[in-house]
């Protein structure tokens, strides 16, 4: 179980994150919603330890892991693997050595610097790569690869950590439609198989009802909506979103079934 | 003939000729100002380092008969026409010369180690904490700002006469020197991929090893080799003050007035450098185009 | 809590079917391997063709740390006014090589820059001209002007501008050579000739790029002059290489440091001008 309490994060005067609690339950898929600015990517890199909070703690399993440190703060940083929008591989290595990366936690140091993999640190890469069926890749510079694989190969990198929760930033945000199904089905299926706890910064509040058990709406760095894709009203979709709400919310496309909507359309 | 052009009314040409006249005249008497003060510093450094024009034009033609001798053989004939005379010490000096580039290496290598393991701690983006950049930056300037030359004083002192000295001090000034651009570099990378692989638990080593190393690592060996380069000249001259290589030679060649000794050494040594600079340009313009082929 | 989990039950198959991506790239181990091999070969015959020790390496050490606690604190002795004095006298050798050596390399610049000067056998002679003088180090230089105009800082600045002109030549030239195409055009198209077009094409162009190389080059033979006094070319080096053999430890911390405050003073400067001048920042490199 991850908890987040009182959790604020300053920058200068501006409050990015302000007074978040949250609890998080194992093999849960969580939606954070919420126009850009609103905190969402400072939230997920506080619970990575990308940023450390101002003030509050952040708990797994009631140990504090905000006071980590060292090999312990890297030990917690495997288990809650990082996805991003950018995806943050190395593009001048190539795919199997990028999704080793997510080995280096498993292995000594001076035997990850010389490049000496274990076999069954690659057994594991490559079966990684193979569950989604990119092991013809494994051997290409990361640059070379489409977006929708390079994301393909930063979750590979994320599943190989064996971690227990996935935060992910805004994995779709630079792909096209069909990659961000792509994307988005294999972080499902990640959670569904393995109950891989899933964190999931999420722009677009039809994916988002699409896929995730429980949506968090943030706006000016504070928790303003919490609970199940059904519950979120219009009204509440108005605040998250501000003037922005008739458009994210007439975004969706006609081909796909509109389920959260209808839902909240037949509350209201 | 007529123009196509209109004239304008002449005080309309007047007016604006005036203006543009104001402008030009701004900037002569900045530009004459700025003048002024330099034939000021010259006229002042002049005085300072006893510049003497006449002691110049009185013995310029020494300096072309300085020129002119050490093409000359001792028995008076022109060296060209007895080359074996010339070149008489050809395999000593190679010898030399061949030292010279081992000092120039091993400075080059060891210096290019150390200024790697610094470069990272002088990078803002690597090493936000103020104070160890502060101190990794000073250090590198010191290493850089102290000629190496007064490095090989001090150190032939503490280590004795040869080439020891030698390659210390042109690895000392190589850590300053390569340690900055090394830094630059380092600061100029995507930092995203350094950040995955921090963010999946990686230490500081390895994010660097598998993060910045591929997108710096052309760099960093095109900067090595260019440095290498300036190494050798500068190994050159480092038997002047006892610290091993060709200059021990050379420096006597020219105080004892070995007139076509200098001439054969100093081509020996200007061939050698030119040879390395060809050689280290081709290797870094494959450096380069690799880079961006792939 | 989650049960513990196997999320790659089926990794012995999966690797079994593709032993290529298993075994990696041989080739690429190979070449860098034999690589590293290579230099530590060349560097272990190097160190012994030089003769390193242990021992020497140790005993130098120790000595040098007594040095080094002999130079504490600096001091210049009674010796202040001297060490200033010559401590001008290594700016000015600096700023008047610099300066001469600019002024020379100009023209130069110009006759090795292949879109000025269509004649290829000028142009290559003059880089060749250029490479030579650059192949010969500054203290090299000093002691060949020494023998002209007898010792003293004369040489210093003569030696400081021959060196500098192989360095400027080059420079100036690949500038001029990098320089837009477009306005030189320009001026060829209404009518002007192609010494107007260097005149009103190239030259504005480069002028700043070519200011602001030189002033980085002031900052950088300002370290050159403090050496040439070594073989007796006038400036600092004399003295501290006087204080180095007599073992005056502190006296020679002292120059270091008053040679480290000038050469900084000198960037400072020298960079205000370049912003003042060009208007930002550009180094060469
Ligand atoms: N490194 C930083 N320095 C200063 N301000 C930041 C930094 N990162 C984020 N912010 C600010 O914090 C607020 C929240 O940003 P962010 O978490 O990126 O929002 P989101 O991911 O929801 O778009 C924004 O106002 C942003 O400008
Ligand atoms: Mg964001």
């Amino acid at each position: 179980m991850l908890e987040l309490h009182s959790v604020t994060r300053r920058f200068g005067a501006n409050r990015a994150v302000d007074n978040v609690s949250l609890a998080i339950e194992p093999g849960s898929f969580v939606g954070v919603i919420g126009r850009s600015g609103a905190g969402k990517s400072t939230l997920l890199r506080m619970i990575n330890r990308l940023l450390d909070p101002t003030e509050g703690s952040i708990r797994w399993n009631g140990r504090d892991v905000t006071q980590l440190k060292g090999a312990e703060l890297r030990a917690w940083r495997m288990r809650c693997a990082m996805v991003f929008q950018q995806f943050n591989i190395v593009g001048r290595l190539d795919v199997l050595t990028n999704v080793l990366m997510g080995r280096l936690n498993h292995m000594s140091e001076p035997r990850s610097l010389l490049k000496m993999w274990r076999a069954e640190d690659k057994a594991i890469a490559i079966s990684a790569l193979d569950q989604f069926d990119m092991t013809a890749l494994a051997g290409q510079r990361a640059e070379s690869l489409s977006g929708g694989q390079q994301q393909r190969v930063a979750i590979c990198r994320a599943l190989v950590q064996e971690p227990d929760i996935i935060l992910a930033d805004e994995p779709i945000a630079s792909l096209d439609p069909r990659n961000t199904r792509l994307v988005m089905d294999a972080l499902l299926r990640l959670n569904r198989h393995f109950g891989i706890t899933i964190v999931c910064n999420l722009h677009d509040l039809d994916i988002a009802k699409d896929y995730c058990g429980r949506l968090v709406g943030m706006a000016q760095g504070r928790v303003v909506f919490d609970g199940a894709p059904d519950s979120l009203t219009e009204a509440a979709a108005r605040e998250l979103y501000g003037l922005e709400a008739d458009e994210a919310m007439t975004m969706i496309p006609a081909s796909q079934p509109i389920t959260g909507l209808q839902h909240a359309a037949a509350a209201a | 003939m007529s123009h196509a052009t209109i004239r304008l009314p002449d005080h309309q040409i007047e007016l604006l000729s005036a203006g543009y006249r104001r402008e030009l005249a701004q900037r002569r008497r900045m530009a004459l100002v700025g003048f002024v003060i330099l034939m000021l510093a010259v006229l002042l450094s002049g005085f300072v380092a006893e510049v003497r024009p006449g002691v110049l034009f009185e013995n310029i033609g020494k300096f072309t008969s300085y020129f002119g001798r050490i093409f000359y053989l001792d028995t008076g004939a022109l060296v060209f026409t007895d080359i074996g005379e010339w070149f008489w010490g050809f395999w000593k000096w190679g010898k030399q010369l061949i030292d010279t580039l081992l000092i120039a290496y091993l400075g080059t290598l060891f210096g290019a180690i150390f200024a790697f393991l610094i470069c990272f701690s002088a990078a803002i983006n690597l090493t936000p904490q103020a104070g160890i950049r502060f101190a990794a930056r000073r250090y590198l300037e010191f290493c850089r700002t102290v000629p190496e030359i007064v490095f090989a004083l001090i150190f032939v002192v503490a280590f004795g006469l040869g080439p020891v000295p030698g390659v210390l001090a042109i690895m000392i000034h190589t850590i300053g020197a390569l340690g900055k651009l090394f830094a630059e570099v380092v600061e100029n990378i995507d930092m995203k991929p350094v950040e995955g692989i921090v963010a999946s638990g990686g230490t500081r080593w390895q994010s660097i090893r598998y993060g910045v190393l591929p997108q710096v690592l052309p760099n960093f060996a095109s900067y090595a080799l260019l440095r290498f380069e300036i190494n050798v000249r500068g190994a050159s001259v480092m038997g002047f003050v006892g610290a091993g290589g060709i200059g021990q030679d050379l420096i006597e060649a020219i105080r004892k007035f070995y007139y076509s000794d200098v001439s054969a050494i100093l081509l020996m040594i200007i061939a050698t450098v030119m040879v390395i600079d060809i050689a280290t340009e081709r290797l870094r313009h494959r450096l380069i185009t690799m880079e961006q082929g792939r | 809590m989650i049960p513990p989990r196997d999320l790659f039950p089926d990794r012995a198959a999966v690797s079994a079917r593709h032993p290529a991506i298993m075994a990696g790239s041989r080739r690429a181990q190979i070449i860098g391997w034999a690589l590293v091999a290579l230099l530590v070969a060349l560097t272990v015959l190097s160190l012994s063709r030089l003769e390193f020790s242990f021992a020497r390496l140790g005993s130098g050490l120790v000595q040098l740390g007594t040095f080094l606690g002999l130079m504490i604190p600096p001091s210049p002795g009674a010796q202040l006014a001297t060490f200033s004095k010559a401590l001008a006298e290594t700016v000015a050798i600096a700023f008047l090589g610099t300066l001469l050596a600019a002024i020379l390399s100009f023209p130069i610049g110009f006759l090795a820059a292949r879109n000025v000067m269509t004649n290829r056998v000028v142009q290559f002679m003059t880089r060749r001209f250029s490479d030579s003088i650059r192949g010969v180090d500054t203290l090299i230089w000093a002691l060949i002007w020494i023998n002209v105009v007898g010792l003293g800082p004369f040489a210093g600045v003569l030696a400081i501008m021959t060196s500098d002109i192989g360095s400027f030549s080059k420079l100036y030239s690949e500038a001029i050579e990098s320089v837009d195409r477009k306005p030189s055009e320009g001026v060829i198209s209404t009518g002007g000739s192609s010494l107007h077009a260097v005149r009103f094409g190239i030259i504005p162009a480069v002028l700043p790029v070519l200011i602001s190389q030189t002033l980085y080059y002031f900052e950088s033979n300002t370290r050159s002059a403090t050496i040439i006094g070594i073989v007796g070319a006038g400036g600092i080096g004399l003295h501290l290489a006087e204080m180095i053999r007599t073992f005056e430890w502190d006296r020679v911390a002292f120059i270091i440091l008053m040679v480290l405050a000038t050469v900084a003073l000198i960037d400072f400067v020298s960079s205000r001008l370049r912003l003042a001048l060009v208007g930002q920042r550009t180094t060469p490199v």
